[in-house]
């Protein structure tokens, strides 16, 4: 799941200052788990946008934002996407993107993307994966160190952290604590002692 | 100079190194003069690289102004800022600018210090970082080139001191095995649990510098309990530092007690104080150092 919170209003409003007769596209998937572009929540910004004089056209809830067949598949599921002047998108970035790739009116986001996450037992689980494109998960019991350490460590803890908890957010387990655990759990320690080399950055 | 860094590591002389900041600006007399302080007692001076994620001089910059005044640089490389382009590049610069010591570690996230909201690096970690100095040493690059003249560095890394903290001891584990020639440990004040460290990692066969802090306050021996991490200032400490109407003249005492029980453990002391080295000259012959 897409981690993201909702912009401020005002924030909203000035992003939308010289549009009008706006189209909203909600996101039935990730976005409507976190309450920030499901049914109810883009009836509430349809309200709040009209109170503050701007003009929505009509709105539509695909399954997925982010996998929007077509500017057709959008017509059919609310015609008046033909009136819009502009679309702000209650999704994650890649929701925007989508929607920006099949229309020609300016789109805008209306949330802020934090990471990919997941929630589990009611507690949302937030920077689970940075996508790194070669997963080298397993090799950490089941635990990222490249999404879950802000330094992206891979052989190791820094120096910083205090009673288990991470130097740069004292409210975060320092991930490499509950590495340790885990393969001490599973009984695989040994892993610890493997050198790791560094993550690769290309684009291939 | 007599001896360089590696030359003392090989040696059975019990060393000293200083920590000096470069300074936050391109004037830099203040911390040259800190600096002339330390001639003839310390063996080796580490230049901090923007410690704290706060903004100085670059540190291959100020050990350069060190070596022309004839000291003995220790730079300091963390891999916060710079990705293994840049490192390479820097280490190759200070290299043929005379340096040749160095000292490798993560660094501190930018969010502690006065750019919070730059972009953190950490394209290598430190054992990456070490592994990365030992392939220059070999004539080629991190990319497998060969170059146009290598380095030989004499390389440390740091750790800390807590033999409870298995993590700890098995990336120190890991920096030796990736060539680490000297290691320099965070503070010590609680001399029983720095020897079990040693005895906890004496299979390394590593020389151990003990980093010292001479404390100056009560306030700052609490503040290091709950903020620094691996840092334990035992409870009889904090009372003597309570205890007497001079914090700072006893802060001395007890480092010189501590820096004589560390010479029965360590290969040498690394002394970082708050402030200047003002006191470091005194501190070193309370301790029976008198200097080369
Ligand atoms: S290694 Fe981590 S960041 Fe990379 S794909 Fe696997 S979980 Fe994601
Ligand atoms: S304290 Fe742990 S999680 Fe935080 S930056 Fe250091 S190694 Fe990473």
């Amino acid at each position: 799941m897409i981690i993201t919170s909702a912009k401020p209003l005002e924030e909203i409003l000035t992003l939308l200052k010289d549009e009008d007769d706006i189209f909203i596209i909600g996101c039935n998937v990730c976005a409507a788990k976190l309450k920030t572009g499901g049914e109810p929540e883009v009836l509430e910004m349809i309200r709040q946008l009209e109170k503050n004089r701007k003009h929505v056209v009509g709105w539509a809830l695909p399954t997925a934002a982010c996998s929007v067949r077509s500017f057709d598949s959008l017509v059919q599921k609310n015609e008046k996407i033909n009136e819009a002047r502009c679309i702000l998108v209650m999704g994650c970035g890649s929701g925007v993107s989508t929607v920006a790739s099949v229309t020609e009116v300016p789109v805008f986001g209306s949330n802020d993307t934090l990471s990919l996450g997941g929630s589990s037992e009611g507690k949302l689980l937030s920077d689970q994966c940075i996508m790194c494109g070669k997963c080298t998960i397993g090799e950490f019991g089941g635990i990222c160190p490249k999404s879950r350490c802000p330094k992206g460590l891979l052989n190791g803890p820094c120096g910083g952290a205090i009673d288990g908890m991470c130097e740069v957010n004292r409210e975060n387990d320092c991930v490499w604590t509950l590495i340790y655990n885990r393969l001490n759990k599973i009984k695989r320690l040994d892993l610890l002692y493997t050198v790791h080399a560094p993550q690769e950055h290309r684009i291939d | 100079m007599l001896f360089n860094l590696r030359e003392k590591l090989n040696s059975s002389k019990f060393l000293v190194t200083a920590e000096v900041s470069p300074p936050r600006g391109t004037k830099f007399s203040v911390p040259l003069e800190d600096a002339r302080q330390l001639k003839g007692i310390a063996d080796a001076i580490n230049v901090t690289d923007n410690q704290c994620s706060i903004m100085h001089m670059s540190s291959l910059a100020f050990s350069k102004l060190l070596l022309d005044e004839g000291h003995e640089p220790i730079m300091q490389l963390t891999c916060r800022d710079r990705n293994r382009i840049g490192l390479q590049s820097d280490l190759l610069g200070a290299y043929a600018l005379g340096i040749r010591n160095i000292c490798v570690m993560t660094g501190d996230f930018p969010s502690c210090g006065d750019h919070p909201g730059s972009k953190p690096v950490y394209d290598l970690d430190s054992v990456q970082l070490m592994q990365l100095v030992r392939k220059l040493d070999s004539g080629i690059n991190f990319a497998g080139n060969n170059l146009d003249g290598g380095t030989s560095f004499c390389a440390g890394a740091v750790s800390g001191i807590d033999p409870e903290k298995p993590l700890q001891l098995i990336k120190l584990e890991k920096k030796v095995r990736c060539g680490a020639d000297f290691i320099q440990t965070q503070a010590v004040y609680d001399v029983g649990m720095f020897e079990e460290f040693m005895e906890a990692t004496s299979h390394l066969e590593v020389p151990v510098i003990a980093g010292l802090i001479p404390l100056k306050s009560l306030g700052m021996a609490e503040f290091m309990n709950k903020n620094i991490s691996g840092i334990h200032v035992p409870e009889e400490i904090m009372f003597r530092i309570k205890d007497s109407p001079d914090p700072v003249e006893e802060g001395l005492s007890i480092a010189s007690e501590t820096i004589k029980e560390l010479m029965k453990l360590s290969r040498g002391v690394h002394i970082m104080p708050v402030g200047s080295h003002k006191n470091t000259p005194r501190l070193l012959s309370m301790a029976g150092i008198s200097g080369k």
